[in-house]
C-alpha cells in the first residue's frame, strides 16, 4: 500500500511545566491538501502544542515532523517547509509592510530578483496592495492580522500552522481567509488550525482533533464528530460541549 | 540562500530610519536638550582629561605611575559596569525581545541568530562606556601628545575589552535562564541588580578611597598605590586594557596584554557561541512558561492597604498600582540600581573622615549640606521622571477601565499621587538625612534641609504626575515614555525648580551661619529676607505642585473631548 506522506506529523508529544503537564502524549498528523482543525477549550494545550511545532517551545518529549524534517534534529529543514500564524503575531511596528515582507522573504532565502513581485502579488492576494509602503503601526488589527497571513504564505510553505485565524477579522476578511486556505489545501498545502469558532471547523476542516486538558478525546471527520452526539442530528456545538465537559449552563440562570 | 547574521539586524536600522524620517513632536527639544547635555559632558570629560594628564606631567615617574594606576582604575569600573550591563541587556535580546517569536519560527541557524543577537547586546550595553571614553583617551593623548597610533591602539583595545565582559554577562544570563525552574527570567534581574550592587561595593573596596584622605600615608606615596593593587588584579581585562593603553602612550608597544585582550575576547565568544547552540532554545523555551505570583501575593500589603483610611476606590488603585509594579521586576530593579548608587554615594560620606582634613572648616561643610540638596534634588527629578511621570501612560490599553468606572479622573490623578509621593519623600530624605549625619552639618541646616525635600517632594512628584497626564503616551514602556516629550520637558522644569530652590534656602541659610559664628544676632532687615525667602521656597513650591494637578486633571478630562 502506497504511503500517504505527511506534512505535520507529531508523535507522543509532551510538555510540562514543572509538576503541570500542559501537552499529555498528542499524537497527531496532517496530510498534504488536508485542513485539520484543533478544537478545544481554553487552557486545553492547543496553543502549546502549536508552539512547540512552530519551533517556539521544546517539547519534553515527543517528536515533531515537518514536510518529513525531524524538528529537534533538522530544525531549519522543518522549518523552511513551514507558515505559522500565530494568535498574537509580532511586527515590526515601525516597518512598512513592503519592507515587512521583504525581511520576512529573506529570511526565508528568497532575495532578488522576485522578492519585490512576490511581495506584491501577497498584498494584492490580501487586499493590502495600497498599504504597501505604510508603516505598520498605522494599520487596524484586522489588517496585521492579514499582513501576518501575506508573510506566512510569502515562502510558499508546505504545511501551515494557523492559531485562531478568524480573531479581528470581519467577515469580508473572513471570507477572504477561507478562501486564501481553500485555494493552498487544493494545493496541496497540509494546514493545522486552531479554532473556537465551530461554525468554521465545520465549514473548513477535513477532519478535526478536539484537546482535552492536554491530551487528544476525539478525532475524525466533522460528520464522525457529529455521530457521537446523543442525537443524530446535533449540531458541532453541543457534541463539543458534550465532550469537553462544558455543560453547566443550567447554572447560569442561577447565577444571573 | 542563506543570509549573512548581519540581515537580522536589519529590521532595526530601517526601523531607526523610518523613525527618523518620521518627526514627532519635541524631538527638535529633545534634541537639542540630549545633544546640548551630551557634546557639554563629552568636552568637560575632554577637558579634565587633558588637565589632570597635563598636571600628572609635572610630576615625571610619579605622574606616569599615577596615570597608568588611572587607566587601570577606569577600565575596572568600566568592567563591573558592562558585565552587568551585559546581563540585563542580554536577557533583553536573547530571551525577551518580542521579534524572537518572529525569528524562531523561521529557519534561522541558532549559530546566525546567536551572531547577530550578541552582535547587538554588545552594542546596546557598550556604547555609554565608549560614548565615554573617546573624550577621556583623547583628551590623555593630546595631553601626553600621543601619535595617531594611540588612538588605533586604544581602538583595538576598547573593542576586545567591551567584548569580554559582555560575553561574560550574557554567559551569567545563559545559565541562570536555563537554572531556573520556571519563567522568572524577568526576576533575574533583581539578582543581577543586588550582585551589580555588591560588585560596586567589591570595586570600592578594591580601590579604598579612604586611604587617599589618611595624611600619614601620603609621604610612601608608591607604598600607598602598591596597596592599592588586588593580587587577582593583572588577572583582569581592565589591567589589560590599563597596560597596553600606557604603553601605546609611552610610544611603545605591549603585545602581550594586548594579545591577552584578544584572545580572551575571542575564546570568550567561541566558548559562548557553542553554549548558546546547546543551551540557548532550552533557554528560551523556559522563559516563555507563564510566571507564577505564588511568590508574589503580597498579603502584607493588602493588610497594610486595609488599614488605611481610604475610600474602597481609591485603596484598590493603590493595591494595583503596587501590586503591578512590585511583580514587573524590570521597573523596581532599575530603582535598585539607583539605590545602589546612592548607597555608594553615602558610603562616600562615611569613609570621608573630614576631620583628618584641616582646612575642611564647619562651614564648607554645611556648604556640602546643599550640594547634597541638590543631589537629592536631581535624585528625586530622575525617580520621579522613571516611575511618577509615567504613572498615567501606565494605565496603557486597561485606561478604558478607568474611564467606564464610577471614579472621577481627579480621584484617579490624586491616588497617583499619593502612590507615588510617599516612597520618593522616604528615599530622598532618608538619602538627605543619612549623608548629613555622616558629614555632621549643623542642626539647623539638618531641619532646613528636611524640610526642603517635603516640599520638593510635593512639587516635582506633582509636577511629573500633572505633566505625565498632559502628555501621556499609552502602550509605550515606562523607559520610553521617560524620554518622550513631556519627560524631557520634565526633567527641564525639574533641574530649573531644584536650582531655584537650592538659591532660596541657602542664601539665606549662609546668612544665619554666618552670622551665628560671628556671633551675632541676625538684624531685622536679615530676617525678614530671610523669612521672605523660606516663604517663597513654601509658595513655589505648594504652587508648583497644584498648579501642576490641576492641569493635569483638566488634559485627563479634556482627552474624551
Amino acid at each position: 500500500m502506497l504511503r500517504v506522506p505527511q506534512m505535520i506529523a507529531i508523535h507522543d508529544l509532551v510538555k510540562t511545566y514543572g509538576k503541570f503537564t500542559a501537552v499529555d502524549g498528542v499524537t497527531l498528523d496532517v496530510t498534504p491538501g488536508e485542513i485539520h482543525g484543533f478544537l478545544g477549550p481554553n487552557g486545553a494545550g492547543k496553543t502549546t502544542t502549536l508552539r512547540m511545532i512552530a519551533g517556539l517551545l521544546k517539547p519534553t518529549s515527543g517528536r515533531i515532523l515537518v514536510n518529513g524534517h525531524d524538528l529537534a534534529s533538522e530544525p531549519e529543514a522543518a522549518k523552511m517547509s513551514l507558515g505559522f500564524i500565530p494568535d498574537r503575531p509580532f511586527i515590526y511596528e515601525k516597518l512598512t509592510a513592503g519592507e515587512f515582507l521583504a525581511f520576512h522573504g529573506g529570511l526565508y532565502g528568497l532575495g532578488e530578483p522576485g522578492i519585490g513581485e512576490r511581495v506584491r502579488e501577497m498584498l494584492e492576494l490580501f487586499e493590502l496592495g495600497k498599504w504597501e509602503n505604510e508603516l505598520v503601526e498605522s494599520f487596524s488589527h484586522g489588517m496585521k492580522q492579514r499582513l501576518v497571513m501575506c508573510a506566512a504564505f510569502l515562502h510558499r510553505p508546505r504545511a501551515v500552522v494557523v492559531d485562531e485565524p478568524m480573531v479581528g477579522l470581519d467577515p469580508r476578511g473572513a471570507r477572504l481567509i477561507k478562501d486564501v486556505f481553500r485555494k493552498m489545501s487544493e494545493r496541496g498545502v497540509g494546514i493545522l488550525m486552531s479554532t473556537h469558532t465551530l461554525e468554521v471547523a465545520q465549514e473548513m476542516c477535513d477532519r478535526i482533533s478536539i484537546i482535552l486538558k492536554g491530551k487528544i478525546i476525539a478525532r475524525g471527520t466533522v460528520g464522525d464528530i457529529r455521530a457521537m452526539g446523543e442525537k443524530d442530528d446535533d449540531q458541532l456545538t453541543s457534541v463539543f460541549l458534550k465532550l469537553t465537559g462544558g455543560s453547566g449552563l443550567q447554572e447560569i440562570d442561577e447565577i444571573v | 540562500m542563506v543570509r549573512a547574521y548581519p540581515y537580522l539586524l536589519l529590521p532595526h536600522l530601517l526601523s531607526s530610519r523610518n523613525r527618523a524620517r518620521r518627526r514627532e513632536r519635541g524631538d527638535a527639544a529633545r534634541g537639542l536638550l540630549f545633544g546640548g547635555v551630551g557634546i557639554a559632558v563629552c568636552v568637560a570629560l575632554y577637558q579634565g582629561s587633558y588637565w589632570l594628564t597635563g598636571h600628572l606631567e609635572d610630576y615625571a615617574e610619579l605622574g606616569d605611575f599615577l596615570l597608568r594606576m588611572g587607566l587601570s582604575w577606569l577600565f575596572l569600573t568600566f568592567l563591573s559596569f558592562l558585565a552587568f550591563s551585559g546581563v540585563v541587556t542580554a536577557l533583553s535580546t536573547f530571551f525577551l525581545a518580542d521579534d524572537l517569536r518572529l525569528l524562531l519560527v523561521a529557519p534561522v541557524a541558532t549559530r546566525r541568530l546567536f551572531h547577530a543577537r550578541f552582535l547587538r547586546t554588545v552594542v546596546q550595553s557598550s556604547w555609554m562606556v565608549v560614548i565615554f571614553l573617546v573624550p577621556v583617551l583623547i583628551g590623555v593623548g593630546r595631553a601626553k601628545c600621543a601619535s595617531l597610533t594611540f588612538y588605533l591602539v586604544a581602538l583595538l583595545t576598547v573593542v576586545p575589552f567591551s567584548i569580554i565582559p559582555v560575553a561574560a554577562g550574557t554567559a551569567a544570563t545563559l545559565i541562570l535562564v536555563n537554572t531556573f525552574p520556571a519563567k522568572r527570567a524577568r526576576d533575574i534581574l533583581m539578582l543581577m541588580g543586588l550582585l551589580f550592587a555588591a560588585s560596586l561595593v567589591i570595586v570600592l573596596r578594591f580601590i579604598r578611597p579612604e586611604q587617599l584622605l589618611r595624611v600619614e600615608s601620603l609621604p610612601d606615596l608608591t607604598d600607598f598605590f602598591a596597596t592599592l593593587q588586588s593580587p587577582i588584579t593583572p588577572l583582569l581585562p581592565s589591567f589589560w586594557a590599563g597596560e597596553t593603553l600606557f604603553a601605546s602612550l609611552q610610544g611603545g608597544r605591549d603585545l602581550l596584554h594586548a594579545g591577552a585582550l584578544w584572545t580572551t575576547a575571542l575564546a570568550s565568544v567561541v566558548v559562548l557561541r557553542a553554549a548558546s547552540e546547546r543551551w540557548y532554545f532550552s533557554g528560551y523555551s523556559r522563559s516563555q512558561e507563564a510566571p507564577k505570583a505564588r511568590f508574589t501575593k503580597f498579603r502584607a500589603l493588602d493588610l497594610v492597604a486595609r488599614a488605611l483610611p481610604l475610600s474602597t476606590i481609591r485603596r484598590q488603585l493603590l493595591i494595583k498600582d503596587l501590586k503591578i509594579f512590585l511583580r514587573d521586576v524590570s521597573q523596581w530593579s532599575q530603582l535598585l540600581l539607583l539605590l545602589a548608587l546612592v548607597l555608594l554615594y553615602l558610603y562616600n560620606f562615611r569613609v570621608l573622615d573630614l576631620s583628618k582634613i584641616p582646612y575642611m572648616s564647619g562651614f564648607l561643610k554645611n556648604i556640602y549640606a546643599f550640594i547634597n540638596l541638590g543631589m537629592a534634588g536631581f535624585v528625586m527629578a530622575t525617580v520621579a521622571v522613571r516611575f511618577a511621570f509615567p504613572a498615567v501612560s501606565a494605565e496603557g490599553a486597561s485606561f478604558w477601565i478607568i474611564r467606564t468606572s464610577p471614579i472621577t479622573l481627579r480621584d484617579f490623578l490624586w491616588s497617583k499621587f499619593w502612590t507615588a509621593f510617599v516612597p520618593v519623600l522616604v528615599l530622598t530624605e532618608v538619602l538627605t538625612i543619612a549623608a548629613n549625619e555622616f558629614l555632621g552639618v549643623d542642626p539647623f541646616l539638618k531641619v532646613v534641609t528636611s524640610l526642603a525635600i517635603v516640599l520638593m517632594t510635593f512639587a516635582l512628584v506633582g509636577l511629573a504626575v500633572g505633566l505625565g497626564a498632559r502628555y501621556p503616551r499609552f502602550g509605550a514602556d515606562p523607559s520610553q515614555v521617560a524620554g518622550s516629550y513631556g519627560g524631557v520637558a520634565f526633567m527641564m522644569q525639574a533641574v530649573l525648580f531644584v536650582i531655584v530652590m537650592i538659591g532660596l534656602l541657602g542664601w539665606p541659610s549662609s546668612v544665619y551661619l554666618l552670622q551665628q559664628v560671628r556671633g551675632r544676632p541676625l538684624s531685622a532687615s536679615q530676617l525678614s529676607l530671610i523669612a521672605l525667602c523660606f516663604t517663597g521656597a513654601i509658595g513655589l513650591s505648594l504652587a508648583i505642585w497644584l498648579a501642576s494637578m490641576r492641569s493635569g486633571v483638566r488634559a485627563l478630562l479634556a482627552m474624551g473631548d
